[in-house]
């Protein structure tokens, strides 16, 4: 058997004058934006957020502590990670033997930050931003070489770095992060 | 050569064409262009946001306004196969044209010599002419074939009958007070500081929510709401065609406002009309224009405060609150003519 329909009425609060009033309120709240506008829209290019260290942006490899034990690229959940055959020259000994290291895929990385994590002598770390343009995909999956330097920021050329806050008042605003210098 | 310049600006200045096509066309076409600029910067502000800026930024996105005009004119004009083409194609400009032909009624000035056509029942015409236009909304819906185009249209013709009523009561209270239809002699009725808002302030309320209702105002874009009925009856319209359905909304909305500056807050009035074309038609056209526009930003500011109401409540609206206060405004008019106030 299908359900009765009933005829609900929620009760409305308040007469008329409350209404009125509650659209005065919500017109002098308009009018005190319009004439104080607090914006907290990012203007990218101009102004960026400044990321904390330990931010997990694009990785880069310290050759000289690698140990070449290949965990990285095993652990690797989108196989950005490989390994490349290399010839190597010990400074000690003056041999020169091939050794595997490993090159990053941007094409692939998720930025996880497993191959960071694993590493045992912490010879991969974070740069603190994502922001990095590269004009092909070729470029993207780097070799040694590029995978030692960290990838140019343009961003922080361009831009002024901001950082939102909680304020009480307001809730969240725009607040432009003074350099070192202009603190003391 | 001389004789020809004079001819052109004859004809320029012959108070027809002259109240037609610059003062009915081309001033609030500009303004149109300035307000829809305006609304957005403002409900941007409100919002805590920024608004139209990448275009120009050194004067706050100024000419994001003249880019997406551009974009409106060299877009494809599509005709749909299944819609009925010949209505299809004649509302929009009936409605535009329907918008602007009241400026014609309404005087600029108290010189007889630039009226465009004497009459003594202007704010009569002027209304019936501006009450025209929303017909046609409804029959762009119908030609459309579309079935939100329809749902549009019959929002439309409900809201018709909602603020039809409203705005015409509260304008006619205007004549109750100087018992006459002519607009010149409201507009000198109300000088000194006599003007109608003060002293019939509630004819005022109710039809200044009556033209938002009337030209989908945003508390009031329930005809044409994007989100439940995909812009209601211009869902199948592009290009050129859309735009000046568009535009036909905001153009009426200023003829509106012109109506409600010389009915309410005094036309002209603190400038008096003297002789020849500049002193005696130019600057009180002016401040009617100025006024009229400052206007139009309190009306593009509800846009940044309020929501868009449902269908049902806008009739509640209307009805049960705007409807008295107009029977009140009309009642507080003649009660004032009656003491003698004027």
């Amino acid at each position: 058997m299908p359900a009765k329909p009933v005829n609900k009425q929620v009760p409305s609060k308040g007469g008329i004058f409350s209404k009125f009033k509650g659209n005065i309120e919500a017109i002098a709240i308009g009018v005190k934006f319009f004439f104080n506008p607090q914006r907290f829209t990012l203007i990218y290019p101009k102004e960026y957020i400044k990321l904390k260290e330990g931010y997990r942006g694009f990785i880069v490899l310290r050759k000289d502590k690698c140990i070449n034990c290949g965990s990285c690229a095993r652990i690797c959940p989108a196989a950005a990670m490989r390994l490349i055959r290399l010839p190597f020259t010990d400074p000690k000994t003056g041999k020169t033997r091939m050794k595997l290291w490993p090159v990053i895929n941007y094409n692939r990385c998720i930025f996880c930050g497993y191959c960071v994590d694993v590493c045992p002598t912490e010879a991969l770390y974070h740069v603190p931003y994502h922001d990095v343009v590269y004009e092909t995909m070729d470029i993207m999956d780097l070799d040694l070489e590029m995978f030692q330097k960290e990838p140019e920021w343009d961003t922080e050329k361009l831009g002024l770095p901001v950082k939102y806050v909680v304020d009480e008042k307001m809730g969240l605003i725009k607040v432009k992060i003074k350099e070192e210098g202009e603190k003391q | 050569m001389s004789g020809i310049l004079d001819a052109i600006i004859k004809i320029i200045t012959w108070p027809p064409l002259w109240q037609l096509v610059v003062l009915g066309l081309l001033v609030p076409l500009g303004v149109v262009i300035f307000i829809l600029w305006f609304e957005r910067k403002t409900a941007a502000r409100v919002q805590r946001r920024i608004g139209p800026y990448h275009v120009s930024p050194k004067i706050a996105g100024g000419l994001q306004l003249i880019a997406d005009l551009m974009r409106y004119m060299f877009q494809e004009v599509i005709i749909p196969k299944t819609v009925d083409k010949f209505p299809f194609i004649v509302a929009p400009l009936a409605a535009l044209i329907l918008s602007i032909v009241p400026v014609v009624a309404i005087p600029f000035t108290s010189i007889k010599a630039y009226f465009p056509i004497d009459m003594s029942y202007s704010l009569i015409i002027s209304l019936a002419l501006l009450t025209l236009s929303p017909l046609f909304i409804i029959l762009s819906g119908w030609a459309s074939n579309n079935k939100f185009s329809i749902i549009g249209g019959m929002r439309e013709a409900y809201l018709i009958t909602a603020y039809e009523l409203v705005a015409v009561l509260a304008f006619l209270s205007a004549g109750a007070i100087t018992g006459s239809f002519n607009l010149v002699d409201i507009v000198e009725a109300q000088s000194g500081v006599k003007w109608f808002i003060i002293l019939n302030p509630l004819a005022f309320a109710a039809a200044f929510i009556g033209v938002l209702l009337s030209t989908s105002g945003f508390p009031f874009e329930i005809a044409e709401s994007e989100h439940e009925v995909v812009a209601g009856a211009f869902t199948e319209y592009s290009g050129l065609v859309y735009g000046m359905n568009m535009g036909a909304a905001y153009l009426k909305r200023m003829i509106f406002s012109i109506m409600i500056t010389v009915v309410f807050l005094g036309g002209w009035q603190p400038y008096t009309p003297g002789e020849g074309f500049i002193a005696g038609y130019l600057v009180p056209s002016i401040v009617i224009l100025v006024k009229a526009t400052i206007l139009m930003m309190i009306f593009s500011f509800f846009r940044a405060v309020y929501g868009r109401y449902r269908l049902d409540q806008a009739l509640d609206i209307a009805w049960k609150i705007l409807f008295p206060l107009a029977v009140l405004g009309f009642g507080l008019g003649l009660l004032e003519a009656y003491l003698g106030i004027i």
